[in-house]
């Protein structure tokens, strides 16, 4: 018993403490912000999107697919436009975004620049020109392609801005490439 | 007897509470010129929203988006919880730290606070116990620095986020920026560097005799921009004595850059330069005078082998490459040629509002302008040119001519292009790149276009439309 007494007396002092801590914060702290947490869900709405994969002519094809819920919103909808790019191509073409890439944050300004935070590539993930122009346009053509009002991409690793992989220029929002889509 | 016992006991207890103390703070008072404040806190994390609206700003949660704006006096700002990114201005900025949901509260540390505030013209400062919430002047304070090595003098500019536009006039390098700024120190004289006056947002460096900017890039985290400085002495008898043309010739990739792997562990940097040696060797029997951005197996930055080429005051610059994709299947030769967002029509339009109604006093942005469209219409010349001859090599399949922003070939000032002449990701063109006959081939064929690129005649820019 007589070992047991301090730890009793802290939880006491614990528990005295705790009361006081909820009392004032019921009195000081400012009301909480509401958080995304707290938005109904939406109704699903089924949609369909196009998306741009590299096939053996490392040109980038078109690849239509159904999806059981399309976002009203352009920020939900680039984050699922990106998860299907990493999920990959159902027609056979090779990947664009060729590693388990997780999508970060997502951001767009008034100018139509759309930010992607993607999980930095592994190393030798993404090489040579045609690696980089698949990640690159294939990212910037399908987002472009399915949601209005997005004019330009930026591709950021990590959370940082990168300048380049090695070949582009990825400092800034870039528009699709039109010239790497196969007729 | 018994005091002593009594004290030993509650130490541990004591310190417990002392420990959970400043975790468990609800709220801290902030100082405002308003006069004090109080907002939620939690250990060093404040409450950046009521922070930002203590500034001024008004914050609203965009539930699709899922994350916050706050706008005032003609700002924006957007962050996400969970996230160390804020778009300011319409410009991805990187926070100090992130932003976190703590009891339905988005907080930051006070670095963060201060970065999301700057917007707005304000600051936070002092502890995060005992935070201060200031109007901020408009001027930054930056630190020139001088590091001296062998090679050359570098000028390191640290301070500002703002990227300075560079003019190169003989005996010294103006720097403008968008916003004015004060000199945290006055400039030393150092290594090549005889001065610096700062008048508003423009800071002109005044370079010794024979030293000239090598090449000026930014750099992040911290923001800095660099200026590379170099002995001007070497390139000018290259080029007042040079009888005909020179051709800069960049292998791609170097050193720890290894560049595209084929299967078999092969490198790209390898095959880059052993065609660029080769077909340096047949334009210089040519009579054609023929540079390498890099020599051996070394690293060589991006912006450094354009640099060179524009110091050389080079009639053509190449930059050669072995490509990869993850298609494995894709092979074939392809050239590129800058690209200025020439696909995008609201970028197209947006430079022509600006041309029609640009002043007479731009006219030698304008100039810039035509000699840039005239090396444009150049490059797509030498790419085709280029591609035409790979065309006619057996066993390589025309991937065409292209437009990408490829750094490599930004701020060249003269015709430039890349050339991809074959796909290492692809074991059976790989095997064949490796082989030097089709290294020979591949250089024959890159050196017969320079020549003929060299000897056709060059368009000339049509002349400017006056606008009424």
């Amino acid at each position: 018993m007589k070992t047991l007494r301090p730890i009793v007396a802290a939880l006491a002092v614990l528990a005295v403490l705790a009361a006081v801590v909820a009392l004032s914060r019921r009195r000081t702290a400012p009301a909480p912000t509401p958080a995304a947490g707290a938005t109904p869900a939406p109704t699903p709405v089924p949609g369909r999107l196009v998306l741009f994969f590299p096939g053996d002519d490392a040109m980038l094809h078109r690849e239509a697919r159904e999806v059981p819920e399309l976002p009203g919103g352009n920020p939900l909808r680039i984050r699922l436009v990106v998860e299907e790019l990493v999920a990959g191509s159902r027609e056979g073409y090779a990947s664009a975004i060729p590693w388990g890439a997780v999508v970060g944050a997502v951001f767009l300004d008034r100018e139509g620049n759309a930010y992607i935070d993607l999980s930095t590539p592994p190393p030798d993930t993404v090489a040579g020109t045609d690696g980089e122009l698949a990640l690159v346009y294939g990212t910037v053509n399908s987002v472009v392609a399915n949601c209005s009002g997005v004019r330009r991409v930026q591709v950021l690793f990590g959370g940082r801005q990168v300048s380049t992989l090695g070949h582009l220029d990825l400092s800034r929002p870039l528009p699709p490439n039109p010239e790497l889509v196969a007729p | 007897m018994v005091l002593p016992h009594v004290a030993m006991r509650a130490k541990p207890v004591l310190a417990l509470t002392l420990l959970l103390l400043p975790l468990t703070a609800a709220a801290v008072t902030v100082t405002t010129p308003q006069g004090p404040s109080e907002v939620f806190a939690r250990g060093d994390l404040l409450d950046v929203l009521a922070l930002l609206r203590l500034a001024g700003a008004e914050v609203q949660f965009a539930p699709a988006a899922g994350s916050y704006n706050a706008a005032g006096a003609g700002h924006e700002v957007q962050f996400t919880p969970g996230g160390s990114l804020a778009v300011i201005d319409g410009r991805l900025t990187p926070l100090p730290g992130p932003l976190r949901v703590v009891d339905g509260h988005v907080v930051g540390s006070l670095p963060t606070a201060a970065a999301l505030l700057g917007a707005f013209g304000w600051t936070a400062r002092g502890t995060a116990a005992a935070p201060e919430l200031a109007r901020v002047g408009g001027t930054e304070q930056v630190e020139l620095s001088v590091v001296r090595a062998p090679t050359g003098t570098t000028l390191v500019l640290r301070g500002t986020k703002q990227r300075p536009r560079v003019t190169v006039v003989p005996g010294s390098v103006m720097l403008q920026f968008a916003a004015p700024v004060a000199l945290a120190r006055p400039v030393a004289p150092e290594g090549g560097l005889l001065a610096g006056e700062l008048h508003d947002d423009t800071l002109t460096l005044r370079l010794a005799s024979g030293i000239e900017v090598a090449s000026s890039y930014p750099l992040d985290d911290p923001p800095r921009f660099v200026l590379r400085l170099a002995k001007a002495e070497p390139v000018a008898p290259v080029v007042t004595q040079r009888v005909g043309p020179l051709v800069v010739l960049d292998p791609g990739h170097g050193g720890e850059d290894q560049g595209a792997r084929g299967t078999g562990g092969e490198s790209e940097k390898e095959i880059t330069l052993a065609v660029a040696r080769a077909t340096a060797a047949r334009l210089q029997a040519a009579g054609v005078t023929a540079r390498l951005t890099r020599e051996g197996d070394e690293e060589v930055s991006l912006t450094d082998r354009t640099a060179l080429a524009n110091r050389l005051q080079a009639s053509v610059f190449l930059s050669i490459h072995v490509n990869a994709s993850p298609a494995r299947g894709a092979h074939g030769a392809e050239t590129y040629y800058m690209s200025v967002d020439a696909s995008d029509p609201q970028a197209a339009q947006a430079a022509a509002r600006e041309n029609a109604s640009a002043p007479p006093d731009t006219v030698q942005l304008i100039l810039w302008d035509l000699a840039h469209v005239a090396n444009l219409n150049n490059s797509a010349r030498l790419a085709r040119g280029v591609q035409e001859r790979l065309n006619a090599l057996q066993g390589i399949r025309d991937r065409g001519i292209r437009q990408a922003p490829f750094v490599v070939l930004t701020g060249a000032t003269m015709p430039s292009a890349l050339v991809e002449v074959g796909f290492l990701s692809n074991a059976q063109e790989a095997g064949r790149l490796l082989a030097r006959d089709t290294q020979e081939e591949i250089a024959t064929a890159l050196s017969e276009a320079i020549g003929e690129y060299l000897r056709s005649p060059t368009p000339v820019p049509a002349a400017p439309t006056p606008t009424p």
